[in-house]
């Protein structure tokens, strides 16, 4: 039977394994997925750097990244007296919300403490595209793999996204035996990107797996009848493009070589 | 960690800074003093403000002049550093939490679970020690800017009763604490920057001045009135104020041994 539900779902979430403007500099391919997804010509983008403890640095290079083609701002949860006053309009008011990496135990921490989670929550039924890399890409999910002081862990996302999730797939190898043997035990099925890979979801649905570089991906995780079952899923590399372009030899070259 | 009393203690201070004023440095030297240990272990946790670079750099550079082992975690790059929190924590002879959002500092301190860590430093003699929120988080209540107006805000409640820090500096922190104690919040202290107290147990038994002129208030409530209790702060000597400066005294020896050099030349 064909489901056209998910087509007319306007929720969005673009979850980064790894890659965009504070990891992959001089690669923007991640950055403008996002930002295309908001369908305007300059749209308004808010940066939250929580999972940071809102580092200057991480600050700067978003302005500097996205300052000339968005209405660009960024919400500290760390000097609110020297903020946005009604941060609830603020984030309601964006077409897209950017959350930074960093500690996804420190950030959900402080979220739930100001009530951004529920914010961001009707951000994201109001058809706001919410991304992120690393902690801002498994804060939106339900069982979220983390690596912290004590190795790889689980840690109860805000659950937007009824699934497991890891990050750093392919740089990290010890998440991968972690998320295989949660899934044993009995995890709910996920995902895991790579660094410089990101699933998009719409509503509660893996719509696209793409990717900044070639030959990062995602799989998708389940337990089968004999442990788990690890599937590569089909991914568009977004610089597909530039690359047929540099693929055609210049016509000084030997036409054989 | 040695000659570590085993009576709990906290020492809250209204508002400090790892800097080089003889002020400032006069509450370092007291707190290490406190401490009683020959070269004291001291943990920054500099969580209240997000764990900056240049925060954590200020306090290298201040505690660097004292004979103390210092360290800092930060909960912000644990993925890379992977500590054992429980046991560098307990195995110091003093914390001391820097300020910033006390909101954020509690949520983030409760999500790691640093808070029950905490409890058990202070039990087992740890002098606790911090500035402005991280002076507030020890108490029941602190009056906070962090969800931008100042307002109250519930700390660990290791100590009974409120506290307001930055107290003469900011009217608007002043005008809340009042406010709520005259509407049955719990009274408490009030300090300026520069001023200290130190509980024993739940008891204050020492209050302390690295400024002159920083007060220490005991605010109640009398009837439906707040009331302002000046305390008599004891002004710490200030001794580094005429010792040499560690890299001016280096700097100083080499300018000598080169003046000897070329006088044998």
């Amino acid at each position: 039977m064909l489901d056209l539900t998910h087509k007319r779902d306007r929720r969005q979430i673009v979850a980064f394994g790894g890659g965009g403007f504070s990891m992959e500099r001089g690669n923007p391919l991640l950055d403008d997925y996002v930002v295309g997804l908001t369908g305007k010509v300059r749209p308004r983008v808010c940066f939250l750097p929580t999972a940071s403890g809102d580092a200057d640095h991480y600050v700067v290079r978003f302005y500097s990244e996205f300052a000339t083609r968005a209405d660009a701002s960024h919400l500290t949860m760390f000097r609110r007296d020297r903020s946005v006053s009604d941060v609830r309009r603020h984030l309601l008011a964006q077409d897209l919300i950017y959350v930074g990496g960093g500690s996804l135990v420190s950030l959900l921490g402080v979220w739930r403490a100001h009530g951004i989670d529920q914010i961001l929550r009707d951000a994201w039924e109001r058809g706001i595209v919410l991304c992120g890399p690393s902690a801002g890409a498994l804060c939106w999910f339900s069982d979220a793999i983390t690596a912290y002081y004590s190795g790889p862990e689980r840690v109860d996302g805000m659950g937007f996204l009824p699934w497991s999730f890891t990050a750093h797939y392919d740089s990290e190898p010890e998440r991968r035996d972690q998320f295989h043997r949660l899934i044993n035990a009995g995890m709910r099925p996920g995902f895991a990107a790579d660094d410089g890979a990101a699933v998009h979801f719409i509503g509660p649905r893996l719509h696209a797996v793409l990717s900044s570089r070639e030959g990062a991906g995602a799989v998708a995780l389940r337990r089968g009848n004999d442990g788990v079952v690890e599937d590569r899923l089909e991914t568009r590399y977004l610089g597909a493009k530039s690359k047929e372009v540099l693929a055609t030899p210049p016509r000084t070259a030997p036409v054989a070589a | 960690m040695t000659g570590r009393p085993q009576t709990s203690r906290i020492a809250a201070l209204g508002g400090h800074e790892f800097r080089t004023q003889p002020e400032e440095l006069a509450i370092a030297r007291h707190l290490l003093a406190l401490t009683a240990a020959k070269r004291p272990r001291v943990c920054l946790l500099p969580t209240a403000s997000g764990d900056p670079r240049d925060g954590i750099t200020s306090f290298y550079s201040v505690m660097d002049r004292f004979d103390c082992e210092p360290s800092h975690i930060s909960l912000f790059r644990l993925e890379r550093e992977r500590v054992d929190l429980a046991g560098h924590l307990l195995s110091q002879d003093l914390i001391y939490v820097a300020g910033g959002s006390m909101l954020n500092l509690i949520a983030i301190w409760q999500a790691h679970a640093i808070d029950r860590i905490l409890r058990q430093a202070w039990e087992r003699g740890i002098l606790l020690a911090g500035q402005s929120a991280g002076a507030m988080c020890w108490f029941e209540q602190g009056i906070t800017a962090s969800a931008g107006k100042p307002r109250a805000a519930p700390g660990l409640g290791f100590l009974p009763g409120g506290l307001s820090v930055h107290y003469g500096r900011d009217p608007d922190r002043r005008q809340a604490f009042l406010r709520e104690v005259a509407n049955g919040f719990p009274g408490g202290y009030a300090l300026d920057d520069g001023a200290g107290l130190v509980f024993e147990g739940r008891r204050p038994i020492d209050a302390f001045a690295g400024r002159r002129g920083a007060r220490v208030v005991r605010v109640e409530a009398d009837g439906q009135q707040a009331v302002e209790l000046p305390l008599h702060p004891i002004p710490l000597r200030r001794e580094l104020l005429w010792q040499p400066d560690a890299s001016i005294a280096e700097m100083r020896g080499l300018h000598h041994r080169r003046l000897a050099s070329g006088r044998r030349r």
